[in-house]
């Protein structure tokens, strides 16, 4: 033990100035970038922008489609977040609750989103919209993609949570005389409740963040962050406003997972649902 | 079961599994059968081996194949291979192990195409890695370090993007592993990378090959990564497929499409294999 606490201490600083590197400078100059005014350029021998500003945050809101990349992405995630929580509690019901032949064949079947590569889902999902004659709308095609290459997640995470259900307190509410409303309030809705809200997180972030199929159901009109963050690193290339995107892109998320994380951890479906 | 509850449970499995097998299914049906002459966007539809042909006979596309097997290849066994040590010195709880872990682990939350914006930042022709080698006297002038031609960019981004998955992979696995097992090794005069080799390789296999296998189907069909830092005298599978669908040639698309998902197939099950022949069968001595 005593050989190994100098040991832990030395590798916890080499560990944090690797983190620095891995992390904090990378973070640090988008930040920098980000604020770099156009009045005066950051050129290499400075350690640190001449003139720091807003503009470029204000210059991408009113003048490339960030509206409306924001409107897109953040009306899209909400509504593949509730549309694929909706298809997947009937399955997860099954799979949690009822006992049947081939049921953990199903469990592997629900994960073939994950397995498929995302541009050979994209490109051929798209030829089959064409094939159907189903162009009209980007957005309705996006949701319906996003709604399944999220299944498999709100699948598992409801399955779970069905699972965690406890048949006493179900009985219990039946022996009361409650109806089935009342029993799926008091001894299914406590219990689930933690997994609704860990799905409906889930999914909202791999929306937000789903590229493959954005980019290509999507071009060229319909743009989301991913897409517009994307574009702006190609031909066009302007470093303070690629650094605005990427910002916007992140910076959401990243607290979202944390409260997602949280979320997870304080999850106890057996406590959630009366007595543990 | 009764044929009621049958009928019951397939009705339940329809809007979860019902849809991702329909539109999966519908998803890879569509690639092959595009990649044999069939659903013709543009004209005529007939069932042909003239696109197999084609594709195959041109040099890029086995140039492609190769390619995205090296990226595939290599990103896996990187990322696996750093994550272990990390996986086995967390093992145990220390003061600030949780937050080691959670720094370690925040590339997850970070999309990949920032991660690539952050990374051309770095290795900027007037970035900070340039002047760094520039102000340690090791090169005379600044070099140009994106889209470099051995694709180490696109290998630096995908560990960095995958080392934390398969960290997050192993640390379960190894943390399972009793010290009681550990103890007798190192009593029975076991060295570090006899212990790992004979021990903890074998006992953590199951989260190896996970980790292995999906860090390769994502690598292998990398495209955002490949465009933004990847060699301009490359492409990857998914790339070429790109490329080939966006001049509306989508049977040479499915082709390239259907080629990447036998890939992804050939290559799990091979690294699968690979990994349990290699440590899988000391488990059952």
């Amino acid at each position: 033990m005593t050989h190994t606490r100098p040991l832990n201490r030395l590798l916890m600083i080499a560990l944090l100035i690797i983190c620095t590197i891995w992390l904090v400078i990378p973070f640090g100059m988008a930040v920098l970038w980000s604020l770099v005014d156009p009045a005066e350029p950051w050129t290499a021998e400075r350690l640190l922008p001449p003139v720091m500003s807003f503009h470029r945050w204000e210059y991408m809101w009113t003048n490339s489609s960030l509206k409306s990349a924001l409107f897109n992405s953040y009306t899209l995630a909400p509504c593949a977040a509730v549309l694929t929580l909706l298809l997947s509690i009937p399955t997860a019901y099954a799979l949690g609750r009822i006992q049947f032949p081939g049921r953990e064949t199903m469990k592997l079947v629900a994960l073939l989103p994950l397995v498929v590569p995302a541009f050979v889902t994209a490109i051929f999902f798209t030829s089959l919209l064409y094939q159907m004659g189903l162009t009209q709308s980007r957005f309705a095609a996006i949701l319906l993609a996003h709604a399944v290459i999220t299944m498999p997640y709100a699948i598992r995470i409801m399955t779970v949570s069905f699972e965690q259900v406890r048949q006493d307190h179900i009985n219990a509410a039946r022996d009361m005389g409650a109806s089935a409303v009342s029993r799926w309030k008091v001894a299914y809705l406590p219990a689930l409740k933690p997994g609704i809200l860990a799905t409906l997180l889930i999914v909202f972030i791999q929306s937000i963040e789903e590229f493959a199929i954005a980019f290509i159901v999507g071009s060229p009109n319909f743009t989301t962050i991913p897409t517009l963050l994307y574009s702006s690193l190609g031909q066009d290339f302007v470093r303070p406003n690629a650094a605005v995107l990427s910002l916007i892109l992140v910076v959401p998320n990243v607290v979202l997972m944390l409260f997602l994380e949280r979320l997870l951890k304080s999850a106890n479906p057996a406590m959630s649902s009366g007595k543990g | 079961m009764t044929l009621g509850r049958w009928l019951q449970v397939i009705l339940l499995l329809i809007p979860g599994i019902g849809l991702v097998v329909f539109f999966m299914g519908a998803v890879v049906y569509i690639a092959i059968a595009q990649s044999f002459g069939l659903y013709n966007l543009a004209g005529e539809s007939g069932f042909s081996f003239e696109f197999w042909t084609d594709v195959t006979e041109r040099k890029v596309y086995w140039r492609s194949i190769r390619y995205s097997l090296y990226i595939g290849l290599i990103s896996a066994f990187v990322s696996v291979a750093l994550a272990y040590p990390l996986a086995l010195w967390l093992r145990k709880p220390f003061p600030g192990s949780f937050t080691v872990s959670a720094i370690l682990k925040a590339p997850l939350l970070v999309h990949g195409l920032v991660a690539a914006f952050l990374f051309i930042n770095v290795i900027a022709y007037h970035g900070l890695f340039n002047q760094l080698m520039q102000g340690l006297g090791i090169w005379d002038e600044p070099r140009r370090l994106q889209n470099d031609r051995h694709a180490f960019g696109v290998l630096i981004l995908q560990a960095w993007k995958n080392m934390p998955f398969a960290l997050l992979l192993l640390t379960g696995a190894v943390q399972a592993i009793s010290d009681d097992v550990l103890n007798a090794a190192r009593d029975m005069g076991a060295g570090a990378f006899a212990r790992f080799r004979r021990i903890i390789a074998p006992l953590s296999v199951s989260a190896m090959q996970a980790a292995l296998v999906i860090i390769f189907i994502n690598a292998l069909a990398d495209f955002t990564f490949q465009t933004i830092v990847g060699p301009t005298n490359r492409q990857s599978l998914a790339q070429y497929m790109v490329f080939f669908r966006d001049s509306g040639r989508w049977h040479e698309a499915a082709v390239v499409g259907v080629t990447l998902m036998g890939l992804s197939i050939v290559g799990a099950v091979l690294l699968s294999l690979l990994t349990h022949m290699v440590f899988g069968k000391r488990r059952a001595r």
